[in-house]
């Protein structure tokens, strides 16, 4: 935006200074609003304050005719009134601009939680921490496999599975999962709680990472292979690769 | 409308013979009402005397002379005994409230207005911040929305008066038979009337200022038990010295230091609290030897007093962008923690080590269980640094308090939560969630396991750290309680509140045990004499307040900061107060003089009067800093003062 003085001398100029004043005062809106400030006491602000009350403003006021909209047309009116208006102003009140509870009721409360006796303390109770669930201890996370173990050819397990299957696995590709079915889940288990750690070199087919549904075991184990798959989609997902997990590895 | 209301109203009138009134009122009870009577009713129903159900329907005629009910008390105050005249000058701001309130209640703005504006300015200036507040208020919606007014039509103002000048005021009221006035004094203010000498001026500045008024003399009768504990028998064998309490072979010096700060006194103190009156976590071994280092490290204390002032060292936060909302010093200052208004928090260390965080689950697996030194060997060497940053909030972190044995850290945020951090593994353990709104501060007891908040729902909360809901909820205060500070013998918390008071709690049944009022605007920090006595407190009004718990009295007023005080600490014998705040400056004040007056003169009857103990300046230093508001003070164990602030570079 140029200042009219910066256009030079010249016919344009006169054009530019009809249209632009010298001084470029503050919309009637701001001025409004510098005032409501002034009023409340606040004196020092930085000048970008004015504008966020003004965007607070427009957007307050436009949820509240929005509302008020709402209700006079379920009521049938005609044109919208003060009392669609109030009505919308309490309704968004108790919803947005939520204030501390009154104090009665915080002293109803407190009389209740204060009667009760203080908790004894266990001796000898190490760090002192609510129930797992109230804390933030458990892992938000699974770790996929650390191993990437080249890709075997292992035909015999695979055929085992697809078998059990009793539905053609989806041979094409060497990267193709292996969704496990009810009855699939016998035979796995039962070697992974056993040989935890050589788990992978036995049941790695050409894929690098096994399906274990995690509901069954009880908890992940962090060694093996985690997918999201569950249950019968082949036709559905795509084939996820290996690679499309970034992993430091 | 409610026909019972009315009858009761008409025949009012017709008693007092008031006829037009009476006409006035059949023609308009004839007609549809459409006003808030209900809201009328609900707002008188506390009292429900008839006098109180016609102030709220008064009619225009009177309310003109609401202008001339308010000069006329004020002029008779003026002419009243100056005696009498200090006290009965608090009557005015409540009374003024009141008839405002009255006036926008029935709707008659204009007059309300005029009646603000030409009496809002004789009003103190320490109200004007609420006065403010109420002229937002102009219409009878907009005041059931305010919360200010809430609390003044809900509660009680108190004033107390001593009973010569209550006598006075009933002869003016009688003489005047003012029905209004009457009213106002009867639903919404409480005098608490004593026996004795009417107050001066300055007694009764020293106690004013507060949303509600004063305290009630009831309000600080009950016992407080602000000793200290006997301290326990720690036999824990160390290299040199032996702790078995008797040291005849040693020095004499050395014996006095020691019998001093061991405390192994054979009576315990009359008012100490029996150990058992909370529960109270056991001191693990760990615990008893960092009582012995401490007492050890006591050992080393310089004495300050007035002749030996304490030697400061400042930490000074640069180049923190995002501004610092809250510093917090571990008490044997070995680390501190910064809050910052972007919702980190970082933990730096104040000794040459580093701080250490766990090893790896694999690592650890493999080290020896039975091994002596195993919490060294725990720590991991290698991801060692001077500083760890911990996320989690999602708001501006407003305090920082560290457990005290230094294994876990407390936070509270904007976002209306408490975060519980491992310092071991700095990382977030356990969010409590209850307050709903900003948590102004937290602090863990000195003992641990238990700690306290308090936030902008006017509620502090005591927690323990293996409870996910509060033990206890200290409710009581007017508005946001600001801070809190846990009393030595982990019996009792302070809080101090924007509503101008101070207040002490009973952790046991959550009781307020003292209110105490004086402060002219906020409190914003508190801080309690190593002996539990005496507390001390400040906040945006620039005063340092010292009070005497035992009684609940205002001993000391300590003028000289030109600024909001936003720290305040004790040294560790208990001789001088420190105290830092915007003004860029940590002021050294000289309590030990107030203490040895108490100690002389300790009358009991002068229980009334908040008699300030005449003392003269108390200021023994003042240290100012570059341009760095002080956050944080904190005697170390030596005496050496520890300040913390952020560097305002424009």
């Amino acid at each position: 935006m140029h200042r009219a003085g910066s256009i030079g001398q010249g016919p344009l100029r006169s054009l530019f200074e009809r249209a632009m004043p010298e001084k470029m005062t503050a919309p009637k809106d701001a001025q409004v609003m510098a005032a409501v400030l002034k009023d409340m006491g606040v004196t020092d602000y930085e000048p970008r304050v004015i504008n966020q009350m003004l965007e607070f403003t427009y957007r307050y006021v436009t949820d509240i005719f929005e509302n008020a909209r709402v209700y006079s047309t379920f009521a049938k009116k005609k044109e919208m009134d003060t009392s669609d208006v109030k009505l919308a102003i309490r309704h968004n009140s108790d919803h947005s601009f939520a204030t501390p509870p009154p104090r009665d009721f915080l002293m109803e409360i407190a009389r209740q939680k204060n009667s009760t006796p203080l908790p004894l303390i266990k001796p000898y109770g190490g760090p002192r921490l609510p129930p797992d669930r109230y804390c933030l201890l458990s892992n938000n996370y699974r770790l996929r496999s650390l191993h990437k173990k080249p890709k075997l050819t292992v035909a015999v397990p695979r055929l085992g599975l697809s078998s059990v299957m009793g539905q053609p696995s989806p041979v094409g590709t060497s990267t193709s999962r292996v969704s496990s079915p009810t009855t699939a889940k016998i035979t796995i288990p039962v070697s992974v709680t056993s040989r935890v750690g050589q788990h992978s070199s036995h049941m790695k087919t050409s894929q690098a990472t096994l399906l274990q549904p995690t509901s069954l075991l009880g908890r992940p184990i962090s060694t093996l292979g985690s997918s999201t798959s569950l249950g019968d989609s082949s036709g559905t997902k795509r084939k996820r690769e290996d690679d499309d997990y970034d992993l430091l590895e | 409308m409610d026909q019972q209301t009315l009858a009761a109203v008409l025949q009012f009138l017709k008693n007092n013979k008031l006829k037009d009134a009476e006409a006035a009122l059949r023609r308009e009870a004839k007609l549809p009402d459409g006003s808030g009577d209900s809201g009328g009713s609900s707002r008188v129903a506390t009292s429900g005397e008839v006098s109180s159900v016609l102030s709220a329907y008064e009619s225009e005629g009177d309310l003109a002379r609401y202008c001339e009910y308010y000069s006329s008390l004020s002029s008779f105050i003026e002419s009243s005994l100056d005696a009498h005249k200090h006290e009965l000058g608090c009557l005015l701001y409540p009374v003024f409230i009141h008839m405002y309130l009255q006036l926008v209640y029935n709707r008659h703005e204009k007059e309300a207005q005029k009646f603000f504006n030409r009496f809002s300015v004789e009003q103190e200036d320490w109200h004007q911040e609420d006065l403010r507040t109420l002229s937002t208020v102009k219409t009878r919606e907009q005041m059931e929305v305010n919360d200010l007014m809430d609390t003044f039509r809900s509660s009680k103002f108190v004033l107390r008066m001593s009973r010569d000048s209550y006598q006075s005021l009933r002869r003016y009221l009688k003489q005047n038979e003012h029905r209004e006035l009457l009213s106002i004094l009867q639903d919404h203010l409480f005098i608490d009337v004593f026996d004795g000498v009417p107050r001066n001026r300055e007694q009764v500045q020293a106690t004013s200022g507060a949303m509600m008024g004063e305290a009630r003399r009831d309000a600080n009768k009950v016992k407080v038990l602000y000793g200290l504990p006997k301290e326990p028998d720690i036999n824990v064998p160390l290299d040199d010295d032996d702790e078995g309490g008797d040291g005849e072979d040693k020095p004499k010096k050395k014996k006095q230091k020691k019998d001093l700060l061991l405390n192994k006194n054979k009576k315990a103190d009359p008012n100490a609290p029996p150990p058992s009156r909370i529960p109270l976590p056991e001191l693990k071994d760990a615990d008893k030897l960092e009582k012995v280092l401490s007492w050890k490290e006591g050992l080393k204390r310089v004495p300050l007093g007035r002749e030996n002032l304490p030697s400061i060292c400042f930490y000074t936060l640069a180049n923190a962008y995002q501004n610092v909302s809250a510093v917090g010093i571990s008490e044997d200052s070995s680390l501190l923690a910064a809050g910052f208004e972007d919702s980190n928090v970082r933990v730096w260390s104040l000794s040459p080590q580093r701080l250490r965080t766990m090893r790896g689950a694999s690592e650890l697996d493999q080290l020896d269980k039975e091994a002596d030194d195993i919490v060294e060997r725990m720590m991991d060497e290698k991801t060692a640094a001077d500083s760890w940053l911990l996320h989690g909030h999602t708001g501006p972190v407003y305090s920082t308090s560290f457990s005290p044995d230094r294994e876990q850290l407390l936070t509270s945020s904007e976002d209306g939560t408490v975060r519980l951090w491992s310092l071991h593994t700095y990382s977030n353990l356990v969010v409590y969630k209850g307050h709903n709104y900003p948590v102004w501060d937290v602090q863990f007891s000195p003992t641990g396991y238990y700690f306290v908040s308090a936030g902008h729902d006017r509620v502090a909360r005591l927690w323990g750290t293996d409870q996910f809901q509060p033990i206890r909820m200290f409710v009581g205060h007017y508005s946001d309680v600001t801070c809190v500070q846990y009393h030595p013998n982990s019996n009792y918390v302070a809080t101090g509140s924007s509503d101008r008071t101070v207040r002490l709690w009973d952790v046991l049944n959550g009781n307020c045990v003292r209110v105490m009022t004086g402060h002219k605007a906020a409190v914003h920090t508190l801080a309690w004499s190593p002996d539990g006595r005496y507390l001390a407190s400040a906040g945006v009004d620039k005063n340092v307040l010292l009070w005497d718990i035992a009684y609940g009295r205002l001993l000391a007023e300590m003028k000289g900061h030109t600024d909001p005080v936003y720290s305040l600490c004790f040294s560790r014998e208990g001789s001088l107060l420190a105290s830092g705040g915007i003004d860029n400056t940590v002021k050294v004040w000289d309590v030990q003089k107030v203490f040895e007056e108490i100690a002389g003169s300790d009358d009991l009857t002068s229980l009334d009067r908040a008699s300030l103990v005449e003392v003269g300046s108390l200021l023994l230093g003042s240290f100012p800093t570059k341009a760095t508001p002080v956050l944080k003070l904190h005697f170390s164990h030596r005496n050496l003062l520890l300040g913390c602030g952020r560097y305002q570079h424009n």
